[in-house]
């Protein structure tokens, strides 16, 4: 049996916690810039439409009493990594989706001790850290996220080996693992509306509409999820990026930038014990389009400098059509596991 | 020049010398000893003008003056000598011996070409006992630079004087060693010299045995340091430069330990050593549950595992380590427990004896590998 544990309103609830006069607030965790979007948004908030995305002007508008608290990722980190203690203090493999939510295989139990497992966790974290989790636990990886959504807030829900199907029928195509909005909407136009009906689809259809992993898909859509827990899901690539309070034009402020941002991952890199073979950046303009360019270095690094030169290099032949630059970032990939290192005393 | 000695005085005393002279030099006379005859002893010298070596033993001297002699040769040939008496008589270019019906002549090189022993004088002076000279040398200038590129300050040895106690300090910037001790007679005020530490291991070599060293800095600048005990002196250029703020990377306190048989961590690690292959030698300790567990693996070689009782301090803690520096530190301990204290996975370790020397304290710091 797998559980999927997702800590509820993660940022918003660390910071109610830690300051009791916001309990019983609309409250939205964002930062301070002109275009600052909600992180996270309080149950309180979420009737008038405030949630994660929403740009915090619009937020303010449709909730003039919102509370707005500026992030503080290091304790959201620190919190995190409490919770995944909790998660991994039985032994059970443990696969992070992000700092709020993860998968955990229980094992080969009864669908009753599964839950009871669960709860055990739910109630460990409470104790522990003073958050709470909604839990959903099922055979497979995606009814149990559907049914840990469908609890929230504070809530547990299991369903019983078998009832798969049944259970995803009626439920929106759109929640089917892989079908974003896009393929939504060209389904809806065939008139697959349901996840019932991607299961009920015969073979040649199903391939013609989602090609070769038509077939993988409907057995989701059937309840036969047999993705496993992958525990420490390794690291692919690492990157960073900076939405710029106003555009700019300056090549010399764009490069400080970059220059910050090559140290950052650096230090990320150097973490992690990885070195990186491929340096990319990532620039939107000013009118919203994106431009990307990388490189590949012949030595794999970990070194700011080195990074920082590759992107430079990658700014200089990025086009920006005389525009001005909106958000800049920069990734590190093809990442390997890198030498041990000596460690300096000065 | 004339004189009449015991084979086994002069043999000794050329020996020392020609462990000073450099085999490489492009400068001749530096290849040679120089012998020097005056009222009833004969003083031997060698140089590589880096470090002078100067030894001093009684004969008889029939005729006062100098010679200079190649230092490897003419070791080897009094090495192959039996004991009994030997004549000397020196030339310019010639020195012959004779010893029981045996005759030669060795070439020579003029005496007064030899580099003059440099300035007399002398500035502060202090004195500690034979013993500890020796020990501070030995737990302290192996861990310092062997490497050229980084310099010649890290490849001395740091002799830290304040009033009568000597700190001694080594570092190649990875792994630091610390030795104090009370001196027999100290300094006025404070004194720092760096030493160049093959200097240190000749001196020790040649000093260590006796019982108080005297220690004496030369020149106007202070530039020298002189080292001498009876009739040996030794006489060395410091290292002009600056030396790291070690007082900054030593932690001023810890929140983990472990006391651990030195012996058997020795044993375990070397063991593990050999699986951990060239992967900067990592090993891996874990310390949980009063246990140690020494870990290391290579895809080449394999896996080990070991396990030892400890007696553990404060939360658990995994650490990996360059065995070879782990294990070299534990070499120069010379008590049957070391304690190894800790403040993390990326911070600093200390390792010390449980039972440091008499009248000593000894200190290493061993930053640790990120794996």
């Amino acid at each position: 049996m797998i559980s999927h544990f997702d800590v509820d309103a993660f940022y918003a609830s660390v910071e109610i916690r830690d300051n009791p006069t916001l309990r019983g607030k609309p409250v939205a965790v964002a930062g301070s810039s002109r275009r600052a979007v909600v992180l996270t948004a309080s149950y309180e908030a979420r009737p008038f439409g405030v949630k994660s995305a929403v740009p915090l002007y619009k937020a303010l508008q449709a909730c003039p009493q919102l509370v707005v608290v500026p992030p503080n990722m290091q304790k959201y980190r620190d919190v995190s990594r409490e919770i995944f203690r909790i998660f991994e203090s039985r032994g059970h493999k443990v696969q992070g989706l992000s700092m709020d939510e993860a998968f955990v295989d229980l094992g080969s139990v009864s669908p009753e001790e599964a839950a009871r497992l669960a709860q055990t966790i739910r109630d460990e974290i409470l104790t522990a850290v003073g958050l709470t989790v909604s839990a959903g636990v099922a055979t497979g990886k995606m009814v149990a996220k559907i049914l840990s959504d469908s609890c929230k807030p504070n809530g547990l829900h299991m369903l019983r080996p078998g009832e798969e199907a049944a259970f995803l029928a009626p439920r929106p195509v759109g929640r089917l693992w892989g079908v974003g909005p896009k393929t939504q909407t060209r389904l809806q136009e065939r008139g697959i509306t349901t996840i019932g009906d991607v299961a009920a689809l015969p073979d040649d259809q199903c391939k013609a509409i989602f090609g070769s992993w038509g077939l993988e898909l409907r057995e989701l859509a059937r309840g036969n999820d047999t993705r496993p827990v992958e525990a420490d899901r390794e690291t692919k690539s690492i990157s960073t990026e900076e939405t710029f309070e106003y555009d700019v034009r300056d090549q010399r402020r764009l490069r400080e930038v970059l220059r910050e941002q090559a140290i950052e991952l650096a230090q990320k890199l150097e973490r992690e014990g990885l070195c990186a073979c491929t340096i990319g950046i990532k620039i939107k303009r000013s009118d919203f389009t994106i431009v990307a360019r990388q490189t590949n270095l012949a030595e794999p690094t970990a070194e700011a400098r080195r990074i920082y030169y590759a992107a430079v290099h990658c700014l200089r032949r990025a086009d920006l059509s005389n525009k001005a630059v909106r958000l800049l970032g920069t990734r590190v990939a093809s990442l390997i596991v890198g030498e041990p290192r000596q460690q300096s005393l000065f | 020049m004339k004189f009449t000695c015991n084979t086994k005085d002069i043999s000794g005393a050329v020996g020392a010398a020609s462990k000073v002279v450099n085999a490489h030099t492009t400068v001749p006379i530096l290849s040679n000893v120089l012998l020097t005859a005056e009222e009833g002893k004969i003083s031997v010298r060698a140089t590589d003008l880096e470090l002078t070596l100067q030894h001093a033993f009684p004969a008889q001297v029939a005729e006062g003056g100098s010679v200079t002699i190649p230092a490897k040769l003419f070791s080897s040939y009094l090495g192959n000598l039996q004991a009994g008496l030997l004549e000397l008589t020196g030339t310019p270019t010639r020195a012959s011996v004779k010893c029981e019906r045996s005759n030669y002549d060795f070439h020579a090189l003029p005496a007064d070409e030899y580099p003059p022993l440099p300035a007399a004088q002398r500035g502060q002076n202090f004195k500690l006992a034979g013993k500890r000279f020796r020990e501070g040398v030995n737990a302290t200038i192996f861990a310092a630079s062997s490497e050229e590129a980084r310099g010649a300050v890290l490849m001395g040895t740091l002799l830290e004087l304040e009033g009568d106690s000597l700190t001694m300090v080594a570092t190649d910037g990875y792994r630091l060693a610390r030795y104090q001790t009370t001196l027999e007679s100290g300094v006025s005020g404070a004194e720092r010299y760096i030493v160049p530490s093959r200097a240190l291991s000749e001196a020790s070599r040649n000093l260590g045995g006796t019982e108080s060293v005297e220690v004496a800095a030369l020149g106007a600048q202070s530039n020298q340091l002189a080292f001498g005990a009876g009739d040996t002196s030794i006489v060395v250029r410091l290292v002009d430069g600056q030396y790291p703020n070690y007082g900054q990377v030593i932690p001023a306190k810890f929140d983990r330990s472990i006391t651990v048989n030195t012996a058997s961590l020795i044993s375990s690690l070397r063991r593990a050593e050999l699986v951990a292959g060239d992967r900067a030698s990592m090993v891996k300790l874990a310390v949980s549950n009063q246990t140690l567990i020494v870990t290391a693996s290579s895809d080449v070689s394999g896996n080990a595992y070991e396990e030892l009782e400890v007696e553990q301090t404060g939360e658990d803690l995994t650490i990996a380590f360059n065995a070879r520096y782990l294990v070299e530190i534990l070499n120069h301990i010379d008590s049957a427990q070391t304690v190894l204290e800790f403040l993390g996975p990326l911070s600093p370790a200390a390792i010390r004896p449980v039972e440091p020397p008499e009248g000593a304290q000894q200190l290493y710091v061993l930053m640790p590998l990120r794996q």
